[in-house]
């Protein structure tokens, strides 16, 4: 329970970390503590197969995404003007926010957690994805197959011209 | 004490408003989508928490597999965006999105 | 799942996939491909749809979900009209690449397909995810500024959207314990507290709304449509938007219909929002200047009709509100390959340089003029009767404000049309007009079809009324 709080405190702390930096590539580092941190708290919660997804492909895959884009455009960042004021105000309203969600949103989830109902059968996570969830399977094929063609048509290969 | 599935709520609500927040306040598009991954991540975490609730967590384990994939394509998908842009335009600031007017 | 219609979205991913490998020498051959798939799906949907067989047994010989049908039935129509306008389109020396345009085309047919045949919230969510990344790509397409800033606006309002969804599902998951329409029909109709399952409910539909682009959420319907590559435009306002947003909306209107008086405040605010764009829509689309922004404000207006009879929710105002979703693909379609032909003939779009075309070109001034009318709902054309339908049923739901409202809008709607024929195509030719040509009659081809169409629903119109009362509201609203 309490490394539970901790691990998810850790999270929201990555977040508001990655939000605040001013070096963009120190954003996405912490953005990749926070997919470190989540899952971690999957693994808290006995969910090993989500957690290794989230572990390679979040922290891995989109990291290393991110920090190519970052490196890309790394001298273009200091030209965008930000307004620091409103990065380094964060902390005050994320304050504020927490306050008042303890007080109005805590009370509102404990009264949806007396809705919930239990789902039936223990199934194995096999059976969910092959039995009863096989039709995302071909969502998921049908959007990698998107993700190739999309990025096929924004970087194509180009002919030699002249 | 509050019990452990309404304190994951509280969580997974600040960390939401924290994407928001960046989305709502930076110019860079950049961050605009790391504001995107965060708010992400919180819906991840909040469908973990109801399968664990629900004693469903294959389902939730499932559902978050899936949800991974998406965000992959989705963010391989801007981030390829956003790199054209700049090629294009040498600008990664959201307010020079403006010649479309009217 | 419907597995027998799983046909319609597997053959067009083979052929999504296909096409690279096929067309690797030989561009041309991506045309042809993606052509054939959809004209074979075409004809096929076509012939279980319009067996005149079907009309003498009352339609009772379709098994299949009669809403799902008439769906396929027009993604199909419209993306084979705009893949055979742009293999005509797309020029040789275009920056456009043609493999993977007809791919990312052909993958999202796929995606359509998908959302409308399947019975479940998350596969609904994973297939408005694929329609979301392809038509951002699609948007783009033609590598000019005005594209990229759209598809990134298209993309920084859809995403946060589909978080919405997620939300939803997972506060869904939560009360019901299960995604299938039909098992949260029966938990519904259970008479469990409907709190829980109406604010999940809701969530979803919010994220839904943001992206079907209604009112207060409007603001990247606009850009996206004017930014985008001409015939991608047509294909965005034809269909994808409304099989990724307004679809689901009816289908969860449906089932908030079952809560009967327990859903009141979101249908109520249903209503509202569709009232709004409706007004905003219409008001916006007086003050354009340029075609193709004036036709996405009018696209606005017309989704405001379809949800404001989803909000309603009686049998008659579904009914209405199906049959304005596919009159209003028809002739948004037709309005927006004009503008496309407009840009090939006379090289641009915009209405202060455009003047007295109708000399220059005939076919795309009455094609637009037949379009326009079924818009404004003139009859005996199509929008006459989906109009009028929405309208009865308002106000025999009670909601005669709205009613009277919408029979005004509708007024405004011909005004604004008459604004713009009067500018581009009447009047005096200025120099952009004297050196139009009329664009080739291959191009005109799915125009003049798609406008028989639209005359052909408004003259057999009680087949249609049959068609919708046996096969949608006989068996899955009542």
């Amino acid at each position: 329970m309490t490394y539970h709080t901790l691990l998810l405190i850790l999270v929201a702390a990555a977040a508001v970390a990655a939000v605040m930096a001013r070096n963009l590539l120190l954003s996405a580092i912490m953005l990749a503590l926070v997919s470190v941190g989540a899952s971690l708290v999957l693994f808290d919660f006995q969910a090993p197969w989500a957690a290794v997804f989230e572990l390679s492909v979040c922290a891995g895959l989109i990291t290393v995404l991110f920090v190519s884009a970052v490196s890309l455009i790394r001298h273009e960042e200091s030209k965008v003007a930000e307004n620091r004021a409103r990065f380094y105000a964060m902390p005050l309203v994320m304050g504020i926010v927490a306050i008042a969600a303890w007080f109005y949103a805590v009370p509102y989830f404990e009264s949806l957690e007396d809705w919930a109902r239990l789902g039936g059968r223990a199934n194995t996570l096999g059976t969910v994805i092959w039995d009863i969830r096989r039709f995302d399977l071909l969502g998921q094929v049908s959007i990698l197959a998107a993700g190739v063609f999309v990025v096929n048509s924004m970087f194509p290969r180009r002919k030699k011209q002249k | 004490m509050i019990n452990s599935f309404s304190m994951d709520w509280y969580f997974i609500t600040l960390i939401f408003f924290a994407g928001m927040y960046c989305m709502l306040v930076s110019r860079n598009l950049l961050r605009q989508f790391i504001g995107l991954e965060i708010m992400s991540k919180s819906c991840l975490l909040g469908v973990i928490s109801v399968g664990a609730k629900t004693g469903n967590l294959a389902l939730a384990q499932a559902l978050i597999i899936t949800m991974i994939v998406i965000e992959v394509v989705v963010v391989a998908a801007g981030l390829s965006l956003l790199v054209k842009n700049y090629r294009i335009t040498n600008s990664v600031d959201i307010w020079s999105l403006n010649n479309l007017r009217g | 799942m419907t597995t027998s219609l799983l046909a319609y979205l597997l053959i067009p991913l083979f052929t999504a996939i296909l096409i690279p490998f096929a067309a690797k020498t030989r561009r041309k051959l991506a045309d042809v491909l993606a052509n054939v798939t959809l004209l074979a799906g075409l004809l096929n949907i076509s012939f279980i749809l319009f067996n005149p067989a079907n009309i003498a047994l009352s339609f009772s010989n379709i098994t299949e979900d009669g809403f799902a049908l008439l769906m396929i039935f027009i993604i199909y129509l419209v993306a084979l009209c705009v893949t055979f306008f742009s293999s005509y389109f797309i020029g040789d020396d275009s920056k456009v690449n043609r493999v993977p345009y007809y791919s990312l085309i052909m993958t999202s047919v796929s995606a359509m397909c998908g959302i409308v045949t399947t019975g479940d919230f998350f596969t609904l969510y994973i297939f408005v995810e694929v329609l979301a990344v392809t038509s951002f790509a699609l948007i783009a397409s033609d590598e000019s500024g005005k594209g990229l800033e759209g598809a990134i606006k298209y993309f920084l309002l859809t995403f946060p959207a589909s978080l919405f969804i997620l939300f939803g599902i997972a506060f869904l998951m939560l009360t019901a314990g299960t995604f299938s329409f039909e098992s949260i029909k029966i938990i519904i109709a259970s008479g469990i507290p409907a709190g829980a399952v109406v604010f999940s409910l809701s969530l979803i539909l919010l994220g839904f709304l943001i992206k079907s682009g209604v009112a207060p959420f409007h603001a990247w319907t606009p850009d996206a449509y004017e930014g985008a590559y001409a015939p991608v435009s047509a294909y965005l306002a034809g269909i994808v938007t409304k099989i990724s947003g307004v679809y689901a909306v009816i289908k969860i209107s449906i089932m908030l219909r079952l809560f009967e008086i327990k859903a009141y405040h979101t249908a109520e605010i249903l209503m509202f929002l569709g009232m709004l764009s409706i007004a905003i829509g219409a008001l916006a689309a007086l003050r354009q200047k340029e075609l193709k922004r004036m036709l996405a404000f009018s696209s606005i207006s017309q989704i405001g009709y379809i949800i404001l009879a989803a909000g309603m929710g009686t049998p008659l105002a579904i009914l209405g509100a199906i049959f304005h979703l596919v009159n209003h693909a028809t002739f948004k379609t037709v309005l927006f390959l004009n503008s496309a032909s407009l840009e090939k003939g006379a090289g641009t779009s915009d209405m202060r340089k455009l003047g007295g075309m109708e000399h220059a070109m005939p076919w795309t001034s009455w094609t637009s003029i037949v379009a326009l009318l079924a818009t404004a709902g003139v009859p005996p054309l199509s929008g006459f009767w989906s109009k009028l339908i929405i309208i009865i049923a308002l106000w025999d739901g009670g909601a005669k404000t709205y009613a009277v409202l919408a029979l005004l809008f509708s007024v405004v709607t011909l005004a604004y049309f008459m604004v713009m024929q009067k500018k581009i195509f009447f009047g005096n030719p200025t120099e952009a007009s004297r050196n139009a040509r009329e664009v080739r009659p291959a191009m005109l081809a799915p125009v003049v079809v798609m406008c028989l169409l639209i005359a052909a629903l408004g003259v057999f119109f009680p087949y249609i009324y049959s068609y919708l009362v046996e096969t949608i509201a006989a068996r899955i609203i009542l």
